[in-house]
């Protein structure tokens, strides 16, 4: 016999009110599944006119976008391995370790055009992994905003503390490893000033780094990772590590070193004076310095504007070989012949 | 014997509560009887239960269980761990469990948050949700627990509610109610202590079964009476056979055996009785009902399990992306990035010394970093739409709500709603689903002249197609209609056939009907009142068309049938009279003639038979060939008009000739060996020479729509099967009205019912007989493949199976199963009859498993349930009394022409929900997962993550949740109406077009292409990317404006995706962005003082500060979806789905409101709409078939129970009876 059920549920109490009640259902359009609704249909109309559109869009703010890059001066001046005396460049990892080397650098650089103030000067990393897991997680948070949280060294190892145990402020990989090439510049001689307030966001300044934290035990290892900090000025007013401490996403990045507020000429001789410090050589880097003027749209990035421009002018291109495809062969909409049953009535076993 | 049973029923009383059971039953028996000591609590013996009625002390002693029933799966105490563990079982949530906890570790690189919240928001759902069901069934529990019951107390009936009932207690139960318990039957208001009952909750059968109490009790109906009673009950332990029981009752010191027939089982209802007096003996849990109460196996989706090797293949996926990276990391790390701090005492995950265990540990890492590329609300969401599916749409669907019976359409179970839109053979049961189990008598013939002026569905549709118009008879007013008579001739109607030529045959017409029959009368003895009990509707149809014709069958003897004729001798004239019936040879499938030897009151003695035309037929006296012409003909057309047609015939017997062979009669019946064979050979020896008198035509009323819907769902790719019980001829007459076959079909028929076969069987060597059918059905179907290939390719006719019960037994066979397999798969339809419920369940087995097409079976009846549970979905017919196929069933629909709705409606918008809802699952986390996998390339492989922790644990449970709900909600490609219109658009279903690893490779390519655009240009443009302030981006800016990109697209993806757009999507994909802006507005915008690493601290005021993040916003989203633009467009243009055609036929048509349309052709059709629409597609028909069909399930055992036998039920047992010898058949084809 077939497995049974038990019929109570039903059978038993149902059956009196069962008789009383109507169970109809409620319309509602929600049940009958009749909410009015816009039913877009991707007709070749559709197609066209969207294409269209957005090449209509594109290609303006693209142009836009690229004349604002165009206006953009930049120069670019990769220092690394010119900056090491000739004798040097076989062992250039052991000139960059020692203490005795004399590490200035000077160079001449030409303006290309007129350059308006304000002239940013990045400095540029290459190959350098800021966005490591390890390294990106190496500071606390807590301990650079606050006096007291000073003893906060949480996710700092291996540059938490000294080696009696108090804590380095600030701690971490990240802080341990501020960059610590200087640069200055002079035109005929005469040095232009270089401003360095204002360089990093105001939020990291007035917001992550307290103005009551004061460096300790910072550099004091071993092992000297990068800048050393002035112990008598507060985080928040260290932009430079503040800057760098925003730690960048791909392992090529700039970062912002400070401002020019005076305009640059046309073929102006720029000479520059680097110290050339900081050790990429171990790991390959490479490090640049560059200059560059802004617009609205920032730096000089092709890339947006390019993107655009190519998208635009793609979908423009579609649009006008969907209009041929569509002259040459019409596709009628809701031709009841394209249904797989009228094409093969019998084949579609 | 009694004095021994009474001695220990003493000794256990003394000992007694802690009634243990156990399966060493016997051998505790017998240690409970020797050791029995005063004082000392004994187990009760456990091999039976000692009950003393109407006693609750003593049986306090026993600890039986009370009667209330709880059907809950937790209580509040077990609700956490028992739902806890069940949500574990989910391979996904157990994942995400180990994920969470390795995200724990300082292996990972995202904070704990990141899965344990999704994982707990997934947990919470799923909780609430069982809760809530569990709820209902609480409260159901509740319902049915206090439905009241009259208990004695004292001399009085009190009404108590059920769950107070205790064993031993007199209960009274009245009309229509239902038993609160297994109860011993006492007592009851019918004279002759019988009471009626329905069995339909247990096994579906609609008759009314006898009980009897012992005559012992007959009296204690009253409650003075009752109170008096003080028996006991030895009984056996509970158990779950519904149809024994071994007991005693022992009144003063008399043991009195009970059989089956005193017990009254739970869920059974009383009918026809007033009230009757019973005892108590199983309680709860304890009864019949509730042991045999199963848990329904529960079915999982063919999508469902597809999904899971999507699931698989993301493992697969996840694990080579990992392995990249933890072979990348073992390459990457290097002491030479001395900013890294890799010096002497670094931790093992980045100790460069040790590359191979760095590779393994970031294997982990990245293992928790790209765990979002398994989705784990997916599960969670999928259980909400469907549940929303079935709860809002599939229950409260007008269109499938039945107002005659008041039911609406009920799923049972919310995971098969997608499995609806892929079905590809229904297994329909006949009776009771495609057709009412409403016999009509509707025409005759008698006497070579054909009565009745009704016209059939099939006749109505032949005349439509031939366009002739049918003159109808108006019928008139007075005309008589009942249930079962549907006939209107004023030649004969209101006596009128006396006036026609030969009044005598007439008589003898209607008093066959009147008296050859196995019907039992009830109620009052008036014609209006009077209620048949019949075994089969034909029955009762007959005996109620011989009422109208002025032959009133009234009541029953055990010896006589009494009749109340008029207009015998003259108009207007009543005359009672006492016919003795001296034998019944009853009906058998074999002998397919029933005929009863009657003596008149004048002493006449007369042999009435009825049966099948051709059985009939051999057995005519060679008199009168006009009649036998005519009356063929009248067979033939009405077996043409789809009708069943049954043969009369009568013989009078000289006196001697009886007792000679009633001598014989009453040998045969009384011998024990073959009893039954030897019954067919003595009724074969008068059963001859009969005198033709005419036939009867009755019309099996298909259910409405049926044909119209089988149409409809054949259109739509779907095959059905009719898989019954019933004969051949039967089953094939019902196949024709259906319009399953029709005579442009190549019939192929498999039957035992060869003469070689019959031989054999004569023979009776089971060895031997087996050996023949299985030779010849082999043989049958290996002839049948040839001929189907041929037919099937060179002609390209349809063919259609027909297949008996025995042979399907051997065709079964793992050695032919294949042949039956490949045979049926080419048939456009296939009929099975005469086939136990093991069979309906094995083919629907061979076609679910060995062809993998997705089956669903229909069914009404206790004998559907197997079947129902075998295949894919089971769908029950609710709404009859029946609740057994229901109970076993995934989705109960009123009607058979729901399926229509059921399938190509709402099964087909599930299945294209669903198939969106999960692919977009899989775009979505695939396309973040990936994202966050480039990412990986560019740090050095060091698993760093790219988003905040609450951006990845927020993702999938909030920025990206609900539109996808919403899809799985509403998304509609066509509407209901045109999803009916045409068919052909549920094919995309069956060929699951909709989730085919082409569909998910799509997807995924694009998924590939939008997390390279999101990544390399947010962080390409980002390079230098700053404002005018010269101001350089950090990590998280990027990653913030990334994520921004993914949200905006993800979302706006789904819109592309969509069919129709409800302001429910404009709402929840524009909520689903603006909540990601909230979010992100207060998460950057507050510090927090607990110690979190301020990463996004600001950064989107960061971003917004710039054009960069204005430009990017609008470029990326836009580029991204372009290339889902285009292939979309294309696809659409050049190689449109039909869906989309059917779209745009109907583009510019404002979608019918059903409302409006409901109210004016309301739910169901009226009659003759109904008739209308099922003849529309009714195929030209001339077969020669005669349609003969009389079917009498459990016919035999009916009678017996009359007789106060019990006979255990055997329906459906068809094959169990080796069919005796008749001779040459004559082809009903």
């Amino acid at each position: 016999m077939s497995p049974k059920a038990d019929p109570a549920p039903e059978g038993d109490a149902g059956v009196v009110e069962r008789r009383k009640k109507s169970k109809k259902p409620k319309y509602s359009r929600f049940t009958q599944q009749e909410l009015p609704a816009c039913k877009p249909l991707l007709t070749p109309t559709i197609v066209i006119s969207t294409f269209s559109l957005i090449g209509i869009l594109f290609i303006p703010i693209g142009l836009a976008s690229l004349s604002a890059s165009d206006i953009v001066v930049e120069i670019v001046y990769r220092y690394d391995t010119e900056c090491i005396p000739q004798q040097s460049q076989n062992d250039k990892l052991a000139f960059i370790q020692s203490s005795e080397t004399d590490k200035t650098c000077l160079t001449t650089l030409t303006v290309p055009k007129n350059m308006k103030a304000p002239v940013y000067i990045y400095y540029e990393l290459d190959n350098f992994y800021q966005n490591h897991r390890r390294y990106v997680k190496s500071r606390n948070d807590k301990q650079l905003r606050s006096k007291a949280y000073e003893q906060e060294t949480t996710n700092c190892a291996p540059e938490a503390t000294t080696a009696n145990g108090s804590p380095i402020v600030p701690c971490g990989l990240i802080a341990w490893s501020l960059f610590n090439d200087t640069y200055s510049f002079a035109i005929q001689n005469k040095v232009i000033e270089v401003n360095k307030k204002n360089i990093a966001w105001p939020s990291d300044k007035n917001n992550k780094f307290g103005s009551d934290v004061y460096p300790k035990n910072f550099q004091q290892g071993a092992l000297i990772g990068g800048a050393k900090l002035n112990e008598s000025i507060p985080l928040s007013e260290q932009e430079d590590l503040i800057v760098w401490m925003r730690t960048a996403a791909l392992p090529q990045f700039r970062k912002l070193y400070g401002r020019i507020e005076t305009d640059l000429a046309a073929n102006e001789q720029i000479s520059v004076t680097i110290e050339n410090n900081y050790n990429t050589y171990s790991f390959d880097g490479e490090k640049k310095l560059v200059l560059s003027t802004t617009s609205w749209i920032g730096g000089k990035n092709d890339f947006l504007g390019v993107a655009y421009l190519t998208v635009g002018s793609l979908c423009l291109f579609l649009a006008l070989a969907f209009i041929v495809l569509y002259l040459l062969k019409p596709r009628t909409l809701g031709d009841p012949s394209y249904l797989s049953w009228n094409r093969n009535p019998d084949g579609h076993q | 014997m009694d004095g021994k049973g009474w001695e220990r029923v003493r000794m256990t009383r003394l000992g007694g509560p802690t009634a243990s059971r156990g399966r060493e039953a016997a051998q505790l028996r017998q240690v409970s009887s020797q050791t029995v000591r005063l004082g000392r609590v004994q187990p009760q013996a456990p091999s039976h239960r000692t009950i003393y009625c109407n006693d609750r002390e003593a049986n306090l002693l026993a600890r039986f269980k009370v009667n209330s029933v709880s059907t809950t799966k937790y209580n509040i105490l077990t609700f956490l761990p028992k739902g806890l563990f069940e949500q574990f079982r989910r391979v996904a949530n157990l994942y995400f469990l180990m994920i969470s906890i390795l995200s724990t570790t300082p292996i990972s690189p995202v904070s704990p948050v990141t899965n344990v919240v999704p994982l707990s928001l997934v947990l919470l759902v799923s909780l609430i949700k069982e809760a809530f069901e569990d709820w209902k069934r609480f409260q159901n529990d509740i319902a049915i627990n206090s439905t009241p019951v009259d208990v004695l107390q004292g001399e009085n009936w009190e009404t108590v509610s059920w769950r107070k009932l205790q064993v031993g207690d007199i209960i009274r139960v009245k009309h229509d109610e239902f038993f609160p318990a297994d109860l011993l039957f006492l007592a009851s208001t019918n004279p002759d202590g019988v009471c009626y009952i329905e069995t339909a909750n247990l096994d579906g059968e609609t008759n009314l079964k006898i009980r009897k109490a012992l005559e012992r009790t007959w009296d204690y109906v009253f409650p003075e009476k009752a109170s008096e009673f003080k028996g006991e009950i030895q009984c056996e332990q509970p158990n779950n056979s519904l149809y024994t029981f071994t007991g005693n009752l022992i009144v003063e010191n008399q043991t009195l055996p009970l059989s089956p027939n005193q017990i009254l089982l739970r869920g059974c209802s009383l009918r026809n009785t007033e009230h009757i007096v019973g005892a108590v003996i199983f309680t709860g849990h304890e009864t019949k009902v509730m042991m045999n109460s199963m848990s329904v196996p529960s079915k999982r989706s063919t999508l469902e399990r597809k999904l899971d090797k999507l699931i698989l293949a993301l493992f697969g996926g996840l694990f080579f992306m990992c392995l990249i990276g933890a072979i990348g990391s073992g390459v990457f790390i290097n002491r030479k990035y001395y900013y890294l701090g890799l010096f002497e005492d670094v931790e093992q995950q980045f100790n460069p010394s040790n590359r191979f265990v760095v590779s393994i540990l970031t294997m982990f890492t990245l293992i928790t970093l790209y765990s979002t590329i398994i989705p784990i609300s997916l599960y969670v969401s999928i259980e909400m739409i469907k549940f929303i599916q079935c709860a809002q749409f599939i229950n409260k669907d007008l269109h499938m709500y039945h107002a005659e019976t008041n039911t609406p359409a009920l799923a049972r179970t919310s995971n098969l709603n997608e499995e609806l839109g892929q079905v590809e053979y229904i297994f329909s049961d006949k009776t009771g689903t495609l057709t009412r189990n409403l016999m009509e008598f509707f025409k005759c013939s008698i006497g070579g002249v054909s009565y009745g002026v009704g016209i059939t569905e099939i006749e109505r549709g032949q005349a439509q197609r031939e366009g002739r118009a049918l003159n109808e008879i108006q019928k008139s007013d007075t005309v008589a209609y009942e249930k079962g008579f549907n006939f209107d001739d004023a030649r004969i109607m209101r006596g009128a056939w006396r006036n026609e030529r030969d009044p005598e045959i007439f008589k003898e017409f209607f008093r066959c009907l009147a008296l050859c029959h196995t019907v039992l009368p009830e109620g009052d003895e008036s014609p209006e009142k009077i209620v048949y009990q019949a075994a089969s509707p034909d029955e009762a149809a007959l005996v109620t068309a011989a009422k109208h014709f002025g032959f009133f069958f009234y009541r029953r003897t055990p010896t006589t049938v009494q009749l109340r004729e008029s207009h015998v001798e003259k108009m207007g004239n009543i005359q009672d009279a006492s016919y003795e019936i001296l034998n019944v040879l009853e009906f058998n499938s074999t002998r397919k003639r029933q005929s009863v030897v009657c003596r008149y009151p004048n002493g006449r003695l007369v042999l009435y038979c009825k049966g099948a035309d051709n059985v009939i037929y051999e057995r005519l006296a060679g008199t009168n060939q006009d009649i036998k012409r005519l009356t063929r003909e009248h067979l033939e057309q009405f077996g043409s008009s789809g009708l069943r047609t049954l043969c009369l015939a009568y013989r009078d017997l000289a006196i001697d000739t009886y007792e000679n062979w009633n001598e014989k009669f009453v040998q045969a019946k009384s011998s024990l060996r073959d009893r039954e064979k030897k019954l067919d050979e003595v009724a074969e020896m008068i059963e001859k020479d009969l005198i033709l008198i005419g036939c009867t035509a009755i019309e099996d009323k298909l259910q409405e729509g049926v044909p119209d819907c089988i149409d409809t769902l054949s259109r739509a790719g779907i095959k059905i099967w009719v898989l019954t019980g019933d004969k051949m001829e039967t089953a094939i007459n019902i196949a024709y009205a259906c319009n399953l076959i029709n005579n442009d079909m190549k019939q192929l028929i498999i039957t035992s019912e060869t003469d070689a076969i019959r031989e054999v069987e004569e023979k009776g060597d089971p060895v031997e007989i087996s050996r023949v059918i299985r030779d010849s059905v082999s043989h049958d179907l290996k002839r049948c493949l040839e001929e189907a290939q041929l037919d099937l390719h060179i002609a390209g006719q349809k063919l259609a199976l027909v297949i008996d019960g025995k042979c399907l037994m051997y065709a079964l066979d793992p050695s032919l199963r294949v042949h039956l397999l490949k045979l049926s798969l080419n048939c456009s339809s296939v009929v099975c009859c005469r086939v136990s419920p093991l069979q309906k369940a094995q083919v629907t087995s061979l076609v679910k498993k060995g062809a993998r097409r997705i089956t669903l079976s229909i069914g009404d009846g206790a004998n559907d349930v197997s079947m129902i549970q075998a295949a894919h979905v089971g769908v029950g017919i609710s709404g009859l009394e029946g609740m057994q196929a229901v109970m076993a069933s995934d989705f109960a629909i009123a009607q058979f022409r729901f399926l229509k709705d059921l399938l190509l409606v709402h099964g087909r918008w599930s299945y294209i929900r669903l198939c969106k809802v999960i692919t977009y699952f899989f775009y979505k986390n695939l396309t973040f997962t990936l994202t966050q996998f480039w990412f990986t390339f560019h740090t050095g492989f060091s698993g760093q993550r790219f988003y905040d922790d609450w951006f990845q644990s927020l993702y999938n449970v909030i920025f990206t949740a609900l539109p996808v709900i919403i899809l799985g909600l509403f998304d509609k490609d066509v509407s209901a109406s045109l999803a009916k219109k045409y068919p052909q658009l549920y094919k995309e279903g069956i060929r699951n077009t909709y989730f085919k690893w082409a569909v998910v490779a799509v997807w995924a390519f694009f998924a590939f292409y939008q997390s390279l655009i999101f990544y390399y240009f947010t962080t390409t443009a980002s390079e230098h990317g700053h404002n005018s302030s010269g101001k350089i981006f950090g990590l998280w800016d990027v990653s913030t404006m990334a994520f921004t990109c993914v949200v905006v697209t993800v979302n706006l993806r789904l819109l592309m995706a969509c069919n129709s757009i409800t302001r429910w999507h404009h709402l929840s994909i524009s909520g689903s962005i603006l909540a990601w802006f909230v979010f992100i507005f207060i998460y950057s915008g507050v510090m927090t003082p607990n110690d979190r690493q301020e990463n996004v601290y600001f950064t989107i005021y960061v971003l917004m500060s710039t054009f960069y993040f204005y430009l990017t916003l609008l470029l990326v989203p836009i580029v991204a979806l372009l290339g889902d633009f285009l292939y979309l467009g294309l696809q659409r243009w050049f190689f449109p789905y039909n869906y989309q055609i059917v779209q745009e036929i109907h583009r510019d048509e404002v979608e019918s409101i059903s409302r409006t349309e409901l109210l004016e052709i309301g739910n169901h059709l009226t009659p003759d709409e109904a008739r209308s629409y099922a003849i529309a597609q009714l195929p030209r028909e001339n077969s020669k078939h005669t349609g003969f069909a009389f079917d009498s399930p459990g016919y035999e055992s009916f009678f017996a129970s009359q007789a106060g036998v019990y006979v255990p039920h055997k329906a459906w047992d068809v094959a169990r009876r080796a069919s005796v010898r008749s001779s040459k058949r004559t082809s009903q084809r």
